[in-house]
């Protein structure tokens, strides 16, 4: 026990002198965190919109202020040419262009005077919102050249929805991802020290293979429950995540979902002749589980096809797991079949490494 | 020492008929000694001569593929388990942890045996002082020897198994290591070392078994090994253009004539005779034998003799 001990506290002082492990395990998904959160809560919502007003009437004037008047929409005025243009170079998400002659056709009150509003419909949300607002807008006009007041008039509040559910939605799945990372890699090491005959070394001492092991996946475990920490403290400081879930539970996952990717990470050091081998399979591995378990967008979006593949990962119920648990997330599977998968990756690749790997 | 059940006659190794093979290469191929408790014994050979898997499998480290071998009266085979807090060993390449200090790593060593000396003392006895809080990658290959002598030494072992332990160091860290094994051996513990060096084999082995391509081709103290082969001493000289071997053969007293690296050695039992007929006979051929000398047989000799090749890597 004593030996354990020891060993895992000389583990942890050669990880707290490797300053590339020491950056790649703490700094590596806190640049994540902060990457991802400033690209997404940093933006405004506010949209451009160009306006033409070729017409130049005091009712091409009411509808711009009409238009103007709405919250988070800045109008740029222009000729039409002029805007369509910086409209195909993204500056502007549509344009309103307002005929010659609008102010007579209104007033005559025969055919409805024609506006006209380019979007463009392969942004579909953005085209979806401009149609909106347009129509919005014209019926308030319509209504107002009819002389009557509104039957109905809509109240608008601004609820920032998608914003603060991305990072919430990424702070867990981050965590989740370095959990991966974490325990994918932690085998290494070991091929490393097999690599320089430590392990041969160590053989010729009364030292167990249990308590190598032990000390290297307790070391882990310790850094499991120190990245946890950072992400979710860096996520509820700087972004406001708020952690409602029960924390015995969300460590519990974060045991759990270490001691299957550590078991996973054994797995690949099995089957790999050296440490370059092992640091290359490792690669091979952790890039589908980085980016086909639902750690930067939900799996849901994704063609069946990854979805199928998505659902075989055993990051997308860690993932998920955590999301549930830590910001109330949507669950993509019930919580025990989560902690069921993620046991079950355990035990079958224990079983395997066990079978499998080689101590010379 | 922890005197054991063992009598004193009997050897803390013996080894039985030990046979290794990889593949298709025979690695040892039917080894047999026996080591006595209190002595130095060396396994002398070149590289790839078999010495490294002999003590490996001596040391509970490698599975041989027949042979029977007892260590301390445990069967290395199938118990090294019980074997390893009572032995020692230093490795001939394993590095250590890189990132570690001396200090911190015989500290851990210290921890896998739950007993053993003082990490001072270690430092201390293999002059490590200096270098008590420098990380391990940051030795020389000398300074990384000497702990790995000391990482033999920390469980205070019985028996001690030293592979080429003085491979990359200087001639004063080479001789301050021979004290150190010499110093074993008055403690009354046995040690078992391999070399390739011909001068640490006859200064520190009480007996020497010479190895080459996976066999011990003899055995026994640097006296016996010597006296078997050689009744004659050895005169020799740089090799002389037109001194053919039939007449330097045909010199009375002379038994063999050998070469090595342009060097002739005439093995003679009449010294003065065989030097008063090679000057004669260089004499005649209008030289002068650069760098006479006349020596007595060494283990040099008795390997030349061996395997017809020098012992020099």
């Amino acid at each position: 026990m004593n030996a354990l001990l020891l060993l895992t506290v000389a583990n942890i002082r050669s990880f707290i002198r490797d300053r590339a492990a020491l950056f790649w395990t703490l700094a590596f998904p806190l640049i994540f965190v902060f990457l991802f959160g400033a690209i997404f809560s940093g933006g405004s919502t506010a949209r451009t919109m160009g306006f033409g007003d070729l017409d130049g009437s005091d009712s091409s004037g009411r509808l711009r202020e009409a238009f103007a008047a709405l919250p988070n929409l800045e109008l740029v005025e222009g000729s039409e040419a002029e805007l369509t243009e910086r409209m195909r170079d993204g500056e502007l998400s549509a344009v309103i262009i307002v005929p010659a002659g609008y102010a007579e056709t209104v007033a005559a009150g025969g055919a409805p005077a024609q506006v006209t509003v380019y979007t463009d419909p392969s942004q579909s949300a953005a085209d979806g919102a401009t149609r909106q607002i347009v129509g919005f807008v014209l019926a308030q006009v319509n209504q107002a050249a009819s002389g009557r007041p509104p039957a109905v008039a809509p109240s608008f509040q601004s609820v920032q929805t998608n914003d603060l559910n991305f990072i919430s939605y990424l702070v867990p799945s981050i965590l989740g991802m370095s959990l991966m990372q974490l325990g994918v890699f932690a085998a290494i090491p070991l091929v490393a020290d097999r690599e320089k005959l430590i392990l041969k070394r160590l053989h010729a001492t009364p030292l167990r293979r249990w308590q190598l092991v032990g000390s290297n996946v307790l070391m882990r475990l310790l850094i499991a429950i120190v990245q946890t920490i950072i992400i979710v403290g860096v996520g509820s400081a700087v972004f406001g995540v708020q952690v409602a879930g029960n924390w015995l539970l969300i460590g519990l996952l974060v045991l759990l979902g270490s001691l299957a990717f550590i078991a996973l990470g054994y797995v690949i050091a099995s089957f790999a002749t050296s440490e370059e081998s092992a640091n290359g399979m490792t690669s091979v591995v952790q890039f589908p589980l980085m980016f086909l378990s639902g750690t930067f967008f939900p799996i849901d979006g994704m063609p069946d096809a990854l979805q199928t593949v998505a659902r075989a990962m055993p990051l997308t119920y860690l993932g998920d797991a955590l999301r549930q648990v830590m910001v109330d997330g949507t669950p993509f599977s019930p919580l025990w079949v989560c902690f069921a998968v993620l046991a079950a990756w355990l035990v079958v690749c224990f079983g395997v490494a066990a079978r499998f790997f080689r101590w010379q | 020492m922890t005197a054991s059940r063992r009598g004193d006659a009997d050897p803390v190794i013996r080894v039985r008929e030990l046979r290794k093979t990889y593949g298709a290469l025979v690695a040892v191929d039917g080894v047999s000694f026996e080591v006595r408790p209190g002595e130095v014994f060396g396994l002398l050979g070149p590289n790839g001569a078999g010495k490294t898997t002999t003590v490996e499998v001596l040391e509970g480290l490698r599975q041989p593929d027949s042979g029977e071998v007892t260590v301390l009266g445990i069967d290395a085979i199938r118990h090294a388990d019980d074997l390893r807090a009572r032995i020692g060993v230093s490795l001939q390449t394993a590095a250590l942890y890189p990132k570690l200090t001396v200090a911190e790593v015989l500290d851990l060593f210290r921890a896998f045996y739950g007993h053993g000396r003082a990490t001072s003392e270690l430092i201390e006895l293999m002059d490590l002082g200096e270098k008590r809080a420098t990380r391990t990658q940051d030795l020389s290959g000398g300074q990384r020897q000497r702990l790995s002598v000391a990482l033999a030494l920390v469980n205070d072992p019985e028996l001690v198994f030293l592979d080429e332990p003085t491979t990359g160091m200087d001639p004063a860290a080479r001789r301050a290591l021979w004290d150190v094994v010499l110093g074993l051996k008055a403690e009354g513990r046995s040690v078992l070392l391999t070399t390739h060096y011909m001068e640490e084999a006859e200064v520190l082995c009480d007996r020497i078994a010479i190895m080459d391509h996976g066999h011990i081709l003899e055995s026994g103290t640097v006296e016996e090994l010597v006296s078997r082969r050689f009744h004659e001493r050895a005169v020799r000289f740089d090799a002389v253009e037109g001194l053919t071997d039939e007449r330097m053969a045909a010199i009375p007293g002379v038994t063999s004539v050998k070469h090595e690296d342009g060097v002739v050695m005439l093995y003679t039992r009449d010294v003065p005779a065989t030097i008063g007929a090679v000057l004669a006979s260089t004499d005649e051929l209008g030289h002068e034998p650069a760098n006479l000398a006349v020596r007595r047989a060494t283990l040099e000799d008795v390997f030349l003799d061996l395997t017809g090749r020098a012992l020099r890597d």
